[in-house]
């Protein structure tokens, strides 16, 4: 469902221009989830970005579900934001203004993909049943990544970007709150793309593949990393 | 030593915010200067003025102590003149003043002398040779062809460059141009007298001036006078002073304005700078230090940005006082006969002025809040929610401060009984409504929500993206309401006065014809042979100059059946009708009509009588009307011909006034007709008047008058733009994180529109509906109370829409741009802003 080819991504900097991602290929079937490992500024985030279009490649291809993302122009790349990818970020992820309801339905309303019964679980599996009248300023950093997080699958989208999702959180909170979110993907049927620093996050995805000197390898055992 | 230098660091992570948000340091700069700017081209306007005023022994007319004038107002004969001069009266010197109209029709003024007989003191001024100009120059100046010497900026203004004659609107031309000013000369051409009698073909003097004298030496001079003649001490800069006090303080009041206005964008610059530095100042607490050291660095911020500060705005207002001086000094000139020099000098105080109202400003805009910021916990609070508290907490304040504010108002208003107390209570006012317009615009947002389908995800989200944009948007509709409502009572002001005076202009000039030359047999004119053919009436005038409660005053002696006395405007009147109370004046005797100025600024009342001074002593006349008389600064009384030549043994001509027949069969063009037999009576060209041209010229003074005030207005409403340009740009700044999710969640850019624009229109829509009361309410005061204690004029107020609508598209226009501004910044900037939502910052 996934699939980039030859993908280049280079930064203007004071010391000359800075290649982050180089001829990068990388391929992700419907319903997997792949953790994605490297040092940090080996230009991890950059990658999720250019997945999302949210970022334009130098050169290469990105095709989601068959759909090449080159000469999409911008209302189209946000169409198929809303519909086809979620990000989950590791803050500032909530529309301040906005409720728990209302940011959990937000992207799901955007697209017309509400679904009522579907919510009640979400909502009830992340455990915000008594927060739904309550702002995000009210809510402890875990929580709000709850409701990060159900806003991303409510509308069950194909592919889920997260970046760090749990960096924000302490080890104990960290767990509870991805194994909630791996469990919820699979509910949805989504595939998720996940940039981590933790092997027990990257432990609760079906591969992990590192991002090194701007090409992607495979890892097999991430415990070596 | 370890706390310099540490002071050192602490400046320097303060300071370093401004190297690296240059827009942010654009923006606190422009908005300083600018108000700064603004009001110190006032100051520097008004300070200018005031020397002017009282440097009066600069000028070549006014710095005598004494004047000797005929009483009759008819000159003085140079014989008069070589008799005092034989006499021993060295101290006397001759000065013509003359009025004449250029090519194009503007009003100048020309002063002539005889340079050789100036006082010591004086003749340093103008003839020596340490003066500008070589001893040739001033050779060739009293010599003919003679020369004539024009001030740089008149010559700049008439294209007038050295060498050039001027030509004049009858044919005649000035001497050759020389082109410099003299000390004190103003807008004046100055000539030697020879020259002035050679093109005026008129040798006498305007008066003889008197230089410093003894006592014993002036009363034998007053004995050595005739009787048509009389000796009057030189009173015209306090005349000045006092007449133009008005004028200054409505400048002051606008410039006051425009500062409170530019201030509005330092605030908010400021508010963004304390955004940007929040984390700095807490890493800084958190590493250790103090508040002392942290205060010490904010005072320095404060002193280096006020001394920038008003660098620049006094640049700025210099410039802009040089650009208005010239229309202010023009319209001094036609109203109240004042001189200005176009040579604009800084003063140190006018410098430390500047400064002080800089500090003030900065004081309150940056120090206060960015010390609250100090004060504050050292940890972070949960932003959105404090700031949703605190700016509820903040609503309430300003709501009651307005309240408070409109009370003072409310008990000022039946103390107004001059300009500056007028405009405190505007500012009250004005004020009051800024304060009042965060509770005005919560309410809008709350009107709103009602409308809105309650289920709709995206107007919740709308409205609550308005709330959120309250705070730092607050501040700039409070100034852009302050802006538009001036803006609009302003404008109001000078369009009832411009449509008033037009009016007022119509029937008050209803002849064809106006001569006000003095060398000319009225009679003669009037009786001539066959006059019936194209004369249809006639209104000779004759007045006497005088004072009245303290003031210049002019009393007029006029022609009661003359078609204009028949429709003398009156304001007020005694009787049923302002025809009753005209017959009344007709054929009371005893009966007079007073000039507005009267009433207003003395006192007087209808039915009162008024003590005039006469040639067989005190006499009283009781009013029966005041007439209206704009532009005006002095007293004017109106009496019958005859009763004014009876009681003033040296009433002079003021005029002849001529309506002329319509075409006929024996008269095919009455003007031609009239101009010829004018001329045949000894007129010479520039005597008489068009009423065509007369009108022009009162409304060029008229405008030339309001310049500045217009100028101010849109000088003002520009600042507000930027006020407004420069808080949204700021506003974008904060929120680019926000915008970049809304980009992560697949918003498009024309929603993203769309929620921004929304809040935005609402919020400039609201200013803008309530600048239009507002600025009604504005000129109500300014027409009704204030421009009445100013200077004496009413008029009836002209409210029109069609300047609203355009202040609206105007403000429209400005948020567009803003927006596309911001849309386009979002593009460019959009990596940056994702990248800090993956991170702890
Ligand atoms: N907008 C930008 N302009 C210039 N350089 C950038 C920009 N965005 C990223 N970079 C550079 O690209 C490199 C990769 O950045 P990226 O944020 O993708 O790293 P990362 O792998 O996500 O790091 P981390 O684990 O710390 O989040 C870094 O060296 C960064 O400095
Ligand atoms: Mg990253």
């Amino acid at each position: 469902m996934l699939s980039i080819r030859k993908l280049t991504r280079s930064f203007a900097q004071a010391e000359g221009s800075l290649r982050v991602l180089d001829q990068l290929d990388f391929d992700m079937g419907m319903g997997s989830s792949v953790a994605l490992l490297g040092e940090s500024g080996s230009g991890k985030s950059t990658l999720l970005h250019l997945i999302a279009g949210l970022d334009t490649p130098d050169s290469g291809d990105i095709e989601i579900l068959g759909q090449n993302l080159t000469g999409l122009n911008d209302s189209a790349l946000a169409d198929m934001r809303r519909t086809q990818v979620s990000l989950v970020f590791q803050q500032f992820h909530l529309i301040p203004t906005l409720n728990v309801a209302d940011n959990i339905q937000f992207q799901a309303a955007l697209c017309g993909r509400l679904d009522a019964a579907f919510e009640t679980r979400l909502v009830g599996r992340l455990g915000l049943q008594s927060q739904l009248k309550k702002y995000p300023h009210q809510l402890s950093r875990g929580q709000q990544q709850r409701v990060a997080i159900a806003r991303s699958l409510l509308h069950k989208p194909p592919l889920v970007l997260a970046d760090e999702p749990t960096g924000n959180l302490d080890e104990q909170s960290s767990l509870e709150v991805m194994s909630l979110f791996s469990e919820l993907v699979k509910n949805a049927g989504s595939s998720l793309l996940m940039v981590t620093h933790s092997r027990e996050m990257a432990a609760f995805m079906d591969r992990s593949v590192l991002l090194h000197n701007g090409r992607l390898s495979e890892i097999d055992d991430v415990a070596k990393v | 030593m370890l706390q310099k230098y540490s002071f050192y660091w602490v400046a320097k992570a303060l300071l370093s915010h401004y190297w690296r948000h240059p827009w942010q340091t654009l923006f606190l700069l422009v908005g300083l200067s600018a108000g700064v700017g603004l009001w110190s081209s006032v100051q520097i306007i008004n300070r200018h003025a005031q020397t002017s005023y009282s440097q009066a022994n600069t000028l070549l007319g006014a710095q005598a102590n004494y004047w000797i004038r005929s009483r009759a107002q008819q000159g003085i004969a140079q014989q008069t003149y070589i008799d005092l001069r034989r006499a021993g009266f060295r101290q006397v010197y001759p000065v013509v003043e003359t009025e004449v109209s250029t090519g194009q029709g503007d009003p100048i003024s020309i002063i002539a002398t005889d340079l050789f007989a100036l006082p010591v003191e004086l003749f340093e001024n103008y003839g020596n040779d340490s003066a500008p100009g070589s001893p040739s120059d001033w050779l060739a100046f009293i010599q003919p062809p003679y020369r004539s010497w024009v001030p740089q900026q008149l010559a700049k203004e008439l294209d007038l460059k050295a060498g050039g004659a001027l030509l004049l609107r009858d044919g005649r031309k000035l001497p050759l141009a020389l082109i410099q000013s003299r000390p004190g000369q103003g807008r004046q051409i100055l000539m030697d007298i020879g020259a002035v009698f050679a093109l005026t073909n008129e040798p006498r003097f305007s008066y003889l001036a008197v230089g410093t004298i003894s006592p014993a030496k002036l009363r034998r001079l007053e004995s050595f006078l005739g009787d048509d003649m009389e000796l009057v001490e030189n009173q015209q800069h306090l005349d000045l002073a006092q007449l133009t006090q008005s004028l200054h303080t409505h400048l002051t009041a606008m410039s006051l304005l425009s500062f409170a206005v530019g201030l509005f964008i330092v605030f908010n610059a400021v508010r963004f700078s304390l955004w940007y530095r929040r984390e700095t100042i807490l890493n800084l607490r958190l590493m250790g230090v103090g508040v002392p050291v942290l205060s010490a660095a904010i005072l320095l911020e404060t002193l280096l940005w006020s001394v920038i500060g008003t660098a620049l705005g006094l640049l700025l207002g210099i410039q802009l006082a040089q650009f208005l001086l010239p229309g202010l000094s023009a319209s001094l000139h036609s109203l109240f006969n004042a001189s200005l020099s176009g040579i604009i000098e800084l003063e140190i105080d006018s410098v430390i002025k500047a400064w002080l109202i800089t500090l003030f400003g900065l004081a309150w805009a940056l120090a206060w809040p960015l010390y609250q910021q100090l004060k504050t916990d050292v940890l972070p609070a949960s932003s959105t929610g404090v700031a949703i508290d605190s700016e509820r907490r903040a609503r309430r304040i300003l709501t009651l401060g307005a309240a408070i504010l409109v009370l003072v108002a409310a008990f000022l208003y039946p103390r107004i009984d001059n300009a500056t107390n007028g405009f405190i209570l505007l500012g009250l006012l004005l004020f009051a409504a800024a304060w009042t317009l965060p509770l005005i615009l919560a309410g809008s947002l709350r009107l709103i929500a009602l409308f809105l389908p309650a289920h709709s995800l995206f107007g919740r989200w709308l409205l609550s993206d308005g709330w959120s944009q309250m705070p730092a948007l607050r501040t700039a509709i409070m100034a852009l309401l302050l802006a538009m409502t001036a803006n609009l009572g302003v404008g109001t002001l000078i369009d009832s006065f411009r449509g008033a005076f037009i009016g007022w202009l119509e029937i008050r000039q209803s002849a064809d014809i106006y001569i006000r030359g003095t060398n000319i047999d009225l009679q003669q004119l009037l009786n001539s042979e066959d006059s019936s053919d194209w004369l249809a009436d006639s209104h000779l005038r004759i007045g006497v100059t005088s004072r009245w409660r303290d003031r210049p005053t002019l009393i007029r002696g006029a022609d009661t059946r003359a078609p204009d006395s028949l429709s003398f405007p009156l304001a007020q009147w005694l009787g049923d009708s302002s025809a009753d109370a005209l017959a009344l004046w007709r054929t009371q005797p005893g009966s007079i009509l007073a000039n507005e100025q009267t009433h207003y600024l003395a006192g007087l009342m209808l039915g009162e009588n008024v003590q005039l001074e006469t040639d067989d002593g005190l006499r009283d006349y009781r009013v029966v009307g005041f007439f209206y008389d704009y532009g005006n600064p002095y007293f004017q009384f109106y009496l019958p011909f005859d009763e004014v030549a009876k009681r003033w043994k040296y009433a002079y001509s003021r005029g002849l006034a001529l309506w002329l027949k319509p075409p006929s069969n024996d008269v095919d063009n009455p003007m031609q007709r009239a101009e010829d037999e004018i001329r045949k009576s000894g007129a010479q060209a520039g005597d008489w008047i068009r009423q065509a041209e007369i009108r022009q010229l009162s409304v060029k003074i008229f405008d030339r008058t309001f310049a500045i005030t217009s100028a101010m207005n849109g000088l003002t409403l520009i600042v507000a733009g930027i006020a407004l340009l420069a808080s949204l740009l700021a506003i974008l700044q904060e929120r680019l994180p926000q915008f970049a999710l809304w980009r992560a969640l697949g918003v498009r850019y024309d929603e993203q529109l769309l929620v921004m624009a929304c809040p935005l229109f609402i919020f400039v829509s609201v200013a803008w509906l309530l600048a239009i009361p507002l600025g009604a309410l504005l000129s109500w005061i300014l027409i009704h109370k204030l421009n009445i204690v100013s200077f004496g004029w009413s008029m009836p107020m002209r409210w029109q829409m069609a300047p609203a609508w355009e202040l609206g598209m105007l403000v429209i226009a400005v948020v567009i741009f803003t927006l596309l501004l911001t849309v386009i910044q979002l593009r460019r900037r959009l990596p940056e802003a994702l990248a800090r939502l993956g991170t702890l910052t």
